[in-house]
């Protein structure tokens, strides 16, 4: 299933927040978007998961969702969005529960999905008892138990310290390898933008349009964090939103 | 390593010769950094509470036994603890207790629920809050003993108005509690329900009201404590059984002793009340950090 972005603006009250974008997200390929903060990211992702509706423009779904998705369009929170007051197990089985699968299907979902995820032994414990890493992979198992079509990934490493974004950044990589799942990334980290785009889209500041899509042929699985491309690839990124970033950061935020 | 431990040996040699010339002198550069942290960190001492008691009920004794305060005041506590022990024996205790707790515990059992769920309601649906938040807002400040005529008018002079009276002043205080907990839920839950698809009950019923119940706890402290108050006004008022009544018939004779006796069970009540809510709220609040 591939989605379609299809010229969508938006605007709150008189502030106008994106301006006509076009965006193809074809399946099985990890689409970035990059931009400045305010730029508007977060809410282009929240458009293309229905969590919002746009002042103009449309997101088209194009063919069917595979066989068993139970959620197509499954989002990744920066905050992870556990609830405190369920295990593992259950925060995952919370997304499960209103499908009526019986109890043992669920089960083996929740199974399945915790040993993708390297947290088979953490089944019961509470997210209070987890590292901040720990909490985005169970956020990213559940988002897997409901064998999502599109995962729409908002900002998922910001809220970590940067040893634990790496080594969570492998493993997306790890998983994308093995699942070649079709995901939307959000974020402003340039480095992360680079490892794991298929295709890199680089917003403008306020409104938000697209600057530029950068296309990187080398699979994910092969790209090295010394890599020389995509240094240079990530060089030349910065330039393009150095100016931006600059004068995004001198606006004043509107009351 | 080696050369390290050389280097600070070096330097200590050099401030013994330094301060060799100036002999008691605390030396010029060697003072610790005083410790300034620390905030206003509380942390529980389990002992000075007991202590207190005891030491006040002690001075108290010895203030009446010595005559230093009039037994027109106070009455002693060793005679207080007669008291007690005769409540007991003569089986008076039960026969007031057992009234008074079935009236709190009905009261405020269907005051507490019936605040949970006009709070609930008001927290989710905004035709709901729009109505009553005014009508709460107006119950609220009325001192609800003013109203035992009334309620005595309505339910009759026997338990019905005492329950009535008891569960509207724990109502409004937890339609507050509750509704503000509600507000309260971290919206980014809520956002992940939905996005996830789930069904508007199962929103309701697995990420609001679970999330409410910190704040339903703290209103329920409030509530039950209003509760006490109100189960003795409403049997001083009229009732011949239960502590309220006890206590009311015990100053009017001046009998202090047991006065204090009624009291103190009160205050134990309070006491018992707030523990066991304590128990329950760490079982229900495990997962709180």
């Amino acid at each position: 299933m591939d989605l379609r972005v299809d010229a969508l603006s938006h605007r709150y009250g008189n502030l106008e927040v994106l301006s006509d974008i076009s965006l193809d997200i074809p399946a099985g390929q990890v689409v970035s978007i990059i931009g400045p903060s305010g730029c508007g990211k977060s809410t282009l992702l929240r458009f293309i998961g229905g969590l919002e509706r746009p002042s103009e423009g449309q997101i088209i779904q194009r063919g069917q969702p595979p066989e068993g998705s139970l959620n197509p369009l499954t989002y990744v929170f920066q905050d992870f969005a556990l609830l405190p007051w369920r295990t593992v197990a259950g925060n995952i089985a919370l997304v499960l529960e209103d499908h009526g699968l019986g109890s043992a299907r669920q089960d083996e979902i929740i199974t399945n999905v915790l040993a993708r995820t390297k947290l088979s032994e953490f089944r019961d414990a509470l997210p209070k008892q987890l590292s901040g890493g720990m909490k985005q992979r169970v956020a990213i198992a559940r988002a897997l138990a409901v064998n999502p079509a599109v995962m729409l990934m908002d900002e998922p490493l910001s809220a970590l310290d940067s040893q634990t974004r790496e080594l969570l950044m492998d493993d997306l990589i790890d998983l994308w390898a093995r699942e070649r799942f079709t995901a939307v990334y959000v974020t402003h980290n340039l480095a992360e933008a680079v490892r794991l785009g298929h295709q890199i889209v680089v917003l403008s500041r306020r409104p938000g349009k697209i600057r530029e899509i950068i296309t990187i042929e080398t699979p994910l699985d092969a790209r090295r964090r010394s890599d020389p491309e995509l240094a240079s690839i990530e060089e030349r990124l910065w330039s393009v939103m150095r100016d931006e970033a600059q004068a995004a950061d001198l606006e004043l935020v509107d009351g | 390593m080696a050369d390290t431990t050389h280097h600070s040996l070096g330097a200590q040699t050099e401030r013994t010769a330094a301060g060799a010339d100036k002999p008691h002198s605390a030396g010029e550069a060697n003072t610790t950094v005083r410790y300034r942290g620390g905030g206003f960190r509380t942390h529980s001492i389990f002992w000075v509470g007991p202590v207190v008691f005891v030491v006040l009920i002690a001075v108290w004794e010895w203030g009446t036994q010595t005559g230093f305060i009039s037994n027109l005041t106070l009455p002693k506590p060793s005679d207080v603890l007669g008291t007690f022990g005769e409540l007991w024996r003569t089986g008076t205790l039960f026969e007031h207790l057992i009234p008074s707790l079935t009236r709190f515990a009905v009261g405020s059992a269907m005051g507490c629920l019936a605040g949970v769920i006009i709070g609930v309601m008001i927290g989710l649906f905004s035709h709901v809050r729009a109505g009553l938040v005014p009508v709460v807002a107006a119950i609220f400040p009325i001192p609800k003993i003013a109203l035992l005529p009334l309620f005595i008018i309505w339910f009759g002079i026997g338990e019905g108005s005492k329950y009535a009276l008891i569960a509207l002043g724990t109502f409004t205080p937890m339609v507050v509690a509750t509704y503000g907990a509600v507000d309260n839920v971290d919206r980014t839950l809520i956002r992940m329900g939905q996005s996830f698809s789930l069904s508007w009950a199962s929103i309701v019923r697995k990420i609001v009201l679970p999330g409410a119940m910190p704040g339903i706890f703290s209103g329920l402290r409030v509530s039950l404590a209003i509760g006490i108050i109100l189960l003795v006004a409403a049997e001083m008022l009229g009732a011949r059984r239960g502590i309220g009544a006890y206590i009311l018939e015990a100053g009017s004779l001046y009998d202090l002793e047991r006065l204090f006796a009624g009291v103190i069970i009160l205050s134990a009540l309070g006491v018992v009340v707030n523990f066991v809510l304590g128990l329950i709220e760490d079982r229900v609040l495990r997962w709180r950090s």
